[in-house]
């Protein structure tokens, strides 16, 4: 009898470890916001149509995404990534990525050299980190023709920079200190100069938003496509590309090592490469595609930071190379807090 | 189930087990990160060298010990800015003859713990900034010329710290004044002492005890505080907090993080010892036990 009523009770606890009958997923570990609504809208429903497969994304700061990958081990892991070129460098060094079959990706035969960053990630799309200003709060005239001009005491308190990522402003102060990335150490008597102009850091490209539009911090090194975005609904916001370049970086896609859906997981990344939807993220998103045969948008083909090929784009922006990106970073950021970022 | 002597365990014996369960995980996992504090960082990776004492001897640079301070001081300040503004409302909540007013004072006093750390500091990003409800009406009522600057300052972060901490002083500080036997402020009163000698005279001293306590408790909570100096702060403000979510989080290097959490385990847990004896002291001097 007193077992007879627990057996509702019992019934209840055994649902959960009975096997659901829910569609197949593939999970995408992506950023969220304007990144994760673009890829859904271009990539995710072709994909749904042509496999009956849903998507499920999980979302995310490029590091905070890795940190989590780093510390599951493979447990529950995301399906495709994407990520910033040089943290893709950090997920192949810790065993998180497969190396690519391109054979099962047919749309990336046409992608030229150095379209493939490591044997595990590949190159989607590129994009700048450039100076994004509110024109009326900054000193009249002021359009930021060189980097340099940010070093301009009279901007004293005005700028937000990165907080996670301090590697646009290293790559910055030491093209203007007439060495590269990986002597950035010469760089660090200039770095110091910059500090009395900074107001703030931002965690998120959300926030760096944030504090640009509401004009805590007139200026901010951010990324341009945000910044355009931005600009749309705020004309008062403008983006400068000054004349020794707008920092270049590039987007990856790639496959976990953990995912038990390989084969769902090529058929998407092939989606990324298809020439039509590159167009469309380039349109969305703000940024150049990897795909030579993807066709750039009259209005955004002239637009500073956009660029048509990426031969262009390596000429014409501060370009650091990803693996050395990746092996700084720690050490970069190390040095940033311990002298930047302090009162 | 009886014992040997025929009595009934008490409800407390069944709680042995799982309290100890919960107990050992705890510690297991904390020993487990804090022993990290005692290795090398291998750079890039989760995986840590052999033993070394080289992770604290870095904590001497300036911006380690600079956070440490600076914490400490924003926990003084909230602890004490906490207490004398949180007093007055918990005097009137207890003493308020009016349900209403109590529901009143009650529920706009406890709101803020329904909202979330991350809400608030987001509610304070907008009260606070250049361009905020602070600075719209100290510009445009002519209080100042120019806007102030409070966010991402040491002010901005103590102001709300402050309003972080306050629903939980307050309700310390209630329970404590509540407890005061209104018959001895009475007779006072008929003895001759004004309303404000009473208070200083027989109230306050007798709300010693929920006085320290609260004082203690907001020191300890602040000092851990993240969510709010993070946002607020906007990584011109370190905390001891957002330090370790830096260096760990940030520069991957997990072994600096730990011995940085294990320092500031043993500097907070020497600084409540001390404060808790202090307080234990002046308690039993002026026979409040």
């Amino acid at each position: 009898m007193k077992l007879r009523r627990f057996l509702p009770v019992l019934a209840s606890l055994l649902l959960p470890i009975l096997p659901a009958h829910a569609a197949e997923t593939l999970t995408i570990s992506v950023w969220g916001g304007t990144f994760r609504d673009a890829l859904a809208e271009s990539v995710g429903k072709r994909f749904t149509e042509q496999t009956g497969v849903e998507l499920k994304y999980v979302t995310g700061s490029a590091v905070t995404r890795l940190n989590k990958e780093k510390l599951a081990q493979g447990a529950d892991t995301p399906d495709v990534l994407y990520t910033t070129g040089h943290v893709g460098w950090l997920y192949k060094s810790s065993n998180l990525l497969d190396d690519l079959d391109v054979s099962k990706i047919p749309n990336v035969s046409t992608l030229p050299a150095g379209a493939m960053l490591s044997p595990a990630h590949i190159g989607a799309w590129s994009y700048v980190y450039t100076i994004c200003y509110r024109q009326s709060l900054v000193p009249a005239g002021m359009t930021f023709t060189s980097w340099k001009d940010l070093w301009n005491p009279e901007l004293k308190g005005m700028i937000g920079l990165h907080e996670i990522d301090p590697s646009h402003i290293i790559a910055v102060a030491s093209k203007l200190s007439g060495v590269d990335a990986a002597n950035w150490a010469d760089a660090q008597p200039l770095l110091l100069e910059l500090k009395p102009n900074i107001k703030a850091y931002y965690a998120s490209d959300a926030m760096s938003q944030d504090q640009l539009s509401s004009g805590e911090t007139p200026i901010s090194v951010a990324l341009a496509s945000n910044c355009y975005h931005l600009a749309e609904s705020n004309p008062d916001i403008k983006v400068a590309i000054p004349s020794e370049g707008a920092v270049g970086s590039t987007d990856v896609v790639a496959v976990m090592s953990a995912s038990t859906k390989k084969d769902l997981a090529y058929k998407y990344i092939n989606l990324v490469f298809d020439p039509q939807v590159q167009s469309e993220l380039a349109k969305a998103l703000k940024v150049s595609p990897a795909n030579p045969a993807a066709v750039l948008p009259d209005e955004l083909k002239d637009l500073p930071g956009m660029y048509a090929s990426p031969e262009k784009f390596r000429a014409e922006t501060i370009f650091v190379d990803n693996k050395l990106r990746s092996e700084k970073l720690g050490e970069w950021r190390q040095w940033f807090s311990e002298n930047m970022m302090n009162q | 189930m009886a014992t040997m002597s025929g009595e009934r365990p008490r409800f407390a014996t069944y709680m042995i087990v799982p309290a100890g369960i919960v107990a050992v995980v705890i510690v297991c996992a904390m020993a487990l990160m804090l022993q990290d504090a005692f290795r090398v960082h291998v750079p890039g990776t989760l995986d840590v060298g052999g033993f070394t004492l080289d992770n604290f001897w870095r904590l001497n640079r300036p911006i380690y010990t600079k956070a440490f301070l600076d914490t400490l001081l924003y926990a003084a300040l909230c602890a004490s800015l906490d207490l004398l503004l949180g007093y007055p409302i918990a005097y009137v909540l207890v003493r308020a003859r009016s349900g209403w007013l109590k529901s009143a004072i009650l529920i706009i006093t406890l709101m803020p713990l329904f909202s979330g750390d991350i809400v608030r500091s987001y509610g304070w990003l907008v009260v606070l900034g250049k361009y905020g409800v602070i600075n719209m009406f100290a510009t445009g009522t002519g209080l100042v010329a120019e806007p102030l600057q409070l966010l991402y300052t040491p002010t901005g972060v103590v102001i709300a710290l402050v309003q972080y901490a306050m629903p939980v002083m307050v309700i310390i500080l209630t329970a404590s004044i509540s407890h005061v036997d209104t018959n001895l402020e009475r007779a006072a009163s008929s003895l001759g002492a004004s309303p404000i000698a009473t208070f200083f005279r027989v109230t306050l001293p007798l709300t010693l005890p929920g006085i320290l306590s609260g004082t203690i408790t907001i020191f300890a909570w602040t000092l851990s505080a993240f969510a709010t100096p993070q946002i607020i702060g906007g990584g011109r403000v370190q905390t001891i907090a957002t330090l370790i979510y830096g260096v760990g989080f940030s520069n991957f290097n997990f072994p600096l993080a730990a011995a940085l959490s294990l320092t500031a385990l043993i500097l907070i847990a020497l600084v409540l010892a001390v404060g808790g004896g202090l307080a234990r002291m002046v308690i039993t001097a002026r026979g409040l036990t």
